[in-house]
């Protein structure tokens, strides 16, 4: 209580009784121009104070706010209106208010125009003011106290347009405090409250409230409808954003995510966001839906940050932006932004796409027919369930945009593609992304982004191919996949780019082992007979060889300068060395070769590498179970391959 | 700074420095409460007060107490690095106050305290001096970087920003960073001050807090022996921001804490919605944060991820905030091989 006797101590009451009514009209100005200056110092002088002085302006304008707290009671005192004593009017207990309370605050209390509610809402008004004064110079209790006094004024009052504002905003103050304090339950609580207190004002009543700074304002100043509600909206999108970031800290994402498209579609719909800005936030917030596997709500925010992202303008030409400073940077951040939300959509497609396969796939990874012909039955009923979905989902836009935001939508779909010509309109569009990320982000100057978008095409292809039922087709995807990694993996810096060659490695090893087994399908199903002709093998060990270096080069990479491969393998590379060991293995004993010298040498240096796998995990019994059935086949293979290399080296030395 | 330990074949060996007790310490009648055994290369700190809990051990690479002169860390640790051929890096990583610029900068008297950035000069020239029928280039850059933007301490204009850029060859660099070519430590030493000036007047100008800046001051070698190949060699010497976190009047009061903190500006809306996607498999818009892709401070990328269905989430490396790590007494020198 301390900031607050101290204020009513220093206030000198006049002798003579000061009736609100016949304050002259030079005191009342007196009392808004200090206001004005308050907030003037406040706001902008507040901004130009040295970084060692820096609540210089602060301060005099926190003095300036009790000067007026002073005068303000003194006319009360004049009036005979003593703190705590009062006129008739319903009031409440006057406890302690803490989280937030679902009291009747519409029902009881002084209503908001009335001299008394009047009263109470300046005088809180300044309260206010001070408490927020208090917390942006880091005193926090003060802050709190002098809130928590505004909130106690406000107690005797009933909800309605002169005071609703207030209502609100103390609350959002008070949230904020106890947030910044780790007490986020608190913090909910006066939020929560604000947030209803707002849902029921609008419901019940709706009228421009009276803005805070009105309360000492001159008659010609007052705002018009349009900029109270203005205000008064905009505060109500801070009480969402808040909430946003409490229910986010209190571990309910998905609360917090809702919240954060509210603010969204609260700021397209009063008209209150930066267009690049707005866009890339919706287009973060699809990665959240899409992650969820929410794909109609990812949809609806890409679609509207694609269409919102246009509304940022004209991307100047080349030639403009060599002329001017500004038009270079603006084309650069237009370009950029819009290359961002490209790659949203990239992630968009390949999600789908994935989880797709995932629910139409076998346990062997290929396509279940069953599955398909279940999925595309339960699809029917779905289709009747997205009208309705569309409905209840937060729908983004104003009347220009809701069109727009439909049509791209139109363009892709958002359940799950379940046949070939499905998945590839959706890959298609994935595509179109990829060429319109990888136009900004090039590789001269954007390497880490550059192979990230490849990465996703290849992505994007692989997971078309397995939609794609024609095994040479499928083939040929592939070999898409490789031509576009392949050279990349070969020009990046060793030493610098060492992480992201190990993926394209391995994916470069992976791609080629998968299409050494389409080809070996393709043969089989072709021939009758056992053998195959020269050209298949040739092709086969090709593609046998090429995937076996991929998985050494990946094996490689982990030697130390001097070229030791390490002992003890770490954590994040544990699972994906022994895998590769495993595969290098089994591809050399896969090579087919007529010469029994080559024969030897291939099972020989299989057997070596499926001995590690079994080797190491014997001697780090934690690291088998990351690689359960690559362990137990090897060590199955440990038993069979020395039984087949005898007998191979018996029949060469009968035929010597 | 344990992830740093974990780049692939990379190697980082860290090493702590402690400062005597300063005139205002002094005053106080603080007591010191670190201690070392520096055969076994450990630190103890004593809690206050508490004295029937055993101190907190920590072990290091390297431990330099408070009467141990720079000349002799500089021998034993910066040596060897400054001697080796490869890319090499040198942080120095601490407080304000805690002494880094001392370790770094240096005093002139005596000559025993003279910083790690003159000697790393004198070592350099002397072996260029010492090297027969080979010419030597020896250039300098020196930047900044503040609030997430990097500027050219050495430019014409300190206050145009720079971009950070990567090249499959060259791998990352800053476009436009001007390079000095410098003959002799002197003039080494000239442009490191020059550097410092404009540093210093960015802070009054731009009222700008020097306790949050980074610098990286940068010697690039090259040499062509006869017609044998060209081989370049880099030296960075960073100089970390202080990792306290301060309130604007340094009012240790009620402290906000940052983690559930409430941004108050619409404006950090995307940052909050970043907070929100977890898992694989997406994208975050660009964050313009410089720091998260400056080669010296972020490894790039992350291993693959295992084949087949059983995955486990390879998390990407990062550098998390090295507050975890560090305990306010001390001043820690982290000297990083690449």
């Amino acid at each position: 209580m301390a900031a607050t006797q101290q204020e009513a101590r220093s206030c000198v009451r006049t002798p003579e009784r000061t009736n609100m009514a016949s304050v002259n009209s030079s005191e009342w100005r007196a009392i808004c121009d200090k206001f004005t200056n308050a907030q003037n110092l406040t706001e902008i002088e507040s901004r130009n104070d040295k970084e060692n002085d820096p609540f210089r302006s602060k301060y005099k304008a926190k003095e300036l706010l009790r000067e007026i707290y002073c005068s303000l009671k003194n006319f009360e005192a004049g009036e005979g209106e003593e703190e705590g004593g009062g006129e008739s009017g319903d009031q409440r207990p006057t406890e302690q208010p803490v989280d937030g309370q679902r009291e009747d605050l519409f029902g009881q209390g002084f209503s908001g125009d009335s001299p008394a509610g009047l009263r109470a809402a300046r005088l809180g008004a300044v309260e206010y003011y001070l408490g927020v004064n208090h917390v942006d110079t880091e005193e926090l209790s003060a802050g709190q106290e002098h809130l928590m006094n505004c909130m106690k004024l406000l107690e005797r009052c009933r909800v309605s347009s002169p005071n609703v504002s207030l209502f609100i905003q103390v609350r959002n103050q008070l949230g904020i405090l106890w947030a910044g304090r780790d007490e986020t339950e608190t913090a909910q609580g006066f939020l929560e409250t604000a947030e209803s207190i707002y849902q029921r004002y609008m419901k019940e009543d709706g009228s421009p409230p009276t803005d805070m700074t009105e309360y000492f304002a001159a008659e010609e100043n007052l705002l018009t409808h349009q900029e109270r509600i203005k205000r008064f909206e905009l505060a109500y999108t801070h009480t969402m954003y808040y909430l946003a970031q409490v229910y986010k800290n209190l571990g309910q994402t998905e609360r917090a995510a809702t919240y954060c498209h509210t603010t969204l579609q609260r700021q397209l719909q009063l008209n209150q966001f930066t267009p690049m800005e707005w866009a890339l936030n919706a287009a973060t917030l699809s990665q959240y839906y899409i992650t969820k596997g929410r794909y109609m709500e990812g949809r609806h925010c890409l679609s509207a940050a694609t269409v919102i992202s246009d509304l940022a303008g004209e991307v100047p030409s080349e030639a403009a932006a060599q002329e001017n400073e500004t038009e270079s940077e603006r084309r650069e951040h237009l370009r950029q932004k819009r290359a961002e939300i490209a790659r949203c959509w990239i992630k968009y497609c390949l999600n789908l796409l994935q989880d797709a396969k995932k629910q139409l796939e076998d346990n062997i990874g290929e396509l279940d027919t069953d599955r398909q012909e279940e999925l595309k039955r339960a699809r029917r009923r779905e289709e009747e369930e997205e009208e309705k979905g569309r409905k209840s989902a937060l729908l983004f836009g104003s009347e220009d945009t809701f069109d727009s935001i439909a049509s791209i939508e139109e363009k892709v779909m958002c359940l799950f593609p379940l046949d070939f010509t499905e998945a590839r309109s959706v890959f298609l569009v994935g595509q179109n992304h990829v060429t319109q990320a990888k136009d900004y982000f090039q590789m001269d100057g954007y390497v880490t982004d550059h192979i990230e978008i490849l990465q996703d095409h290849s992505a994007l292809f692989r997971s078309l191919a397995f939609f794609e039922e024609d095994l040479e087709r499928r083939c040929k995807m592939h070999k898409r996949r490789v031509d576009m990694l392949e050279p990349i993996c070969n020009d990046l810096n060793a030493q610098y780019y060492l992480m992201i060659r190990r993926q394209l490695m391995f994916e470069l090893a992976e791609t080629y082992n998968e299409m050494m087994d389409l080809k070996l399908a393709l043969a089989n199903r072709q021939a009758d007979t056992q053998s195959l002709d020269n050209h298949t093998i040739k092709k086969f060990n090709h593609l046998c060889s090429a995937s076996a270096k991929y998985f050494q080069m990946f094996l490689d990479s982990l030697c130390s300068p001097e070229g030791k491969f390490p002992e003890r393998l770490e954590e994040e590379v544990l699972r994906p060395a022994l895998v590769a060991r495993f595969r290098v293995a089994r591809l050399h004993s896969r090579l087919i070769s007529t010469s029994p010298t080559v024969q030897l040498d291939n099972l020989n240096k299989s057997l070596e590498n499926y001995k590690y796998v079994v080797q190491y995990c014997e001697a780090n019994p934690e690291a088998g179970a990351a690689v359960e059935t690559e362990l137990e086949l090897s060590k199955e293979m440990v038993g069979l391959l020395p039984l087949k290399i005898n007998r191979l080296n018996a029949r060469m030395d009968s035929n010597n | 700074l344990s992830n740093l330990k974990h780049m692939g074949s990379e190697s980082v060996k860290v090493v702590v420095r402690c400062r005597p007790l300063n005139d205002r310490e002094k005053a106080l009648s603080c007591k010191m409460v670190l201690s070392m055994d520096l055969q076994r290369c450990q630190c103890f700190i004593e809690k206050p007060g508490a004295v029937d809990e055993p101190p907190k051990q920590f072990t290091f690479d390297g431990t330099y107490y408070i009467d141990q002169e720079t000349e002799q860390m500089y021998n034993e640790i910066a040596y060897p690095l400054v001697e080796v051929r490869i890319q090499r890096d040198n942080f120095a990583y601490g407080q304000t106050g805690s002494g880094k610029s001392f370790t770094m900068q240096g005093v002139s008297e005596p000559a025993t305290q003279k910083g790690v950035i003159p000697r790393a000069f004198e070592h350099i020239f002397e072996n260029i001096q010492c090297a027969e029928n080979t010419k030597f280039l020896v250039r300098a850059s020196y930047l900044e970087i503040y609030n997430e933007e990097i500027r050219d301490l050495l430019g014409s204009d300190t206050k145009q920003r720079l971009e950070l850029k990567e090249h499959p060859e060259r791998g990352v660099y800053v476009r436009d960073l001007s390079m000095h070519t410098v003959h002799s430590v002197g003039e080494c030493e000239r442009i490191i001050e020059k550097g410092w000036r404009n540093r210093a007047v960015g802070y009054t100008l731009m009222n700008k807090d020097s306790s949050r800046s980074h610098s990286i001051f940068t010697i690039h070698l090259e040499n062509s022996s006869g017609q044998d190949h060209l081989w370049a060699g880099k030296l960075n010497l960073v100089d970390l921001a202080g990792s306290e976190r301060q309130s604007k009047t340094g009012a240790t009061g009620e402290r906000l804490r940052e983690a559930t903190k409430i941004n108050l500006s619409l404006s950090a809306l995307g940052n909050v919605i970043s907070a929100l996607v977890d898992g694989r498999s997406r994208y975050i818009p660009y964050r313009d944060s410089k720091l998260t892709s400056h080669p010296l401070l972020f490894p790039q990328g992350h291993n693959p991820p295992p084949p087949k269905k059983r995955r486990k989430r390879l998390k990407r490396q990062t550098w998390t905030n090295p507050t975890q790590f560090i305990t306010s007494t001390l001043s820690m020198h982290c000297i990083k091989t690449l």
